[in-house]
């Protein structure tokens, strides 16, 4: 098995927020991709990188309290806020900025945009 | 006329507790059954499956009958209808989008959304 590793996720060109940690934990490793169309390639790396395991949010099996790291593909105004809200580290794919209703939960310690597959440091 | 194109249409299943704080921003989310339960608790769920077509300026989204004309579509609004039935819909006028996940219609008061609210998305 491996081992787990962790982190640091810097936003990527036009990005906001960050560095992030991520630090999968026995009971917490679980990079949930809560995206469009499958697991997205950038929850695949994070995963593979951590020594975590990349889950699709839309299919059930990720519980808050499991997740190391949530990708997102977020617009800019419900999915940015949840999961900072309940401080999980989030990562979204478009170079968003903290906005919407839930605006006051987003901070760079829980929240990193604009990254993109390249932009992960090689362990 | 009446030759309208209906290129969504579905019914509101569920409504999440925190849905009022987005409606007090003038924001009404929307999320496909399959969305996670963190995401279900802002969220007006809905049993809607296929778009048709892209949404369009120009379009209108009908709620209980209510039209709402869509003034500007953000480039990501359409990927993520498609894919997880997620809508976030502005009620504020503004012909560009302020994000690029929004939909704007025009400035009217948010619709009171219940469970069995139906919704269609015609373009003319």
């Amino acid at each position: 098995m491996s081992e787990y590793k962790k982190l640091v996720i810097k936003a990527g060109p036009g990005g906001w927020g960050g560095p992030i940690n991520v630090e999968p934990k026995p009971g917490r490793d679980l990079i949930a991709s809560v995206t469009g169309g499958g697991i997205h390639p950038l929850a695949t790396k994070i995963a593979e990188l951590t020594g975590g395991k990349a889950v699709d949010g839309f299919r059930g099996g990720a519980p808050f309290d499991q997740i190391a790291c949530v990708v997102i593909d977020c617009g800019g105004t419900a999915r940015i806020g949840v999961y900072p809200m309940k401080k999980v580290p989030t990562v979204d794919i478009y170079p968003t900025k903290p906005a919407g209703p839930l605006f006051r939960f987003i901070t760079p310690e829980y929240f990193v945009s604009g990254v993109r597959v390249d932009d992960l440091p090689e362990a | 006329m009446e030759e309208k194109s209906v290129k969504y249409r579905a019914t509101v299943l569920e409504i999440g507790p925190l849905v009022t704080e987005f409606i007090e921003a003038g924001i009404l989310v929307f999320f496909g059954e399959s969305a996670p339960q963190e995401l279900k608790e802002f969220s007006i769920i809905h049993d809607g499956k296929e778009l048709k077509a892209d949404i369009v300026p120009g379009d209108t989204i009908i709620i209980d009958e209510e039209p709402y004309k869509i003034l500007a579509v953000g480039e990501v609004a359409n990927t993520n209808f498609g894919n997880l039935g997620h809508l976030v819909m502005k009620f504020n006028g503004a012909d560009t989008p302020e994000m690029p996940g929004d939909v704007c219609v025009e400035s009217k008061p948010v619709h009171q959304v219940k469970v069995g609210t139906v919704f269609e998305i015609v373009s003319e």
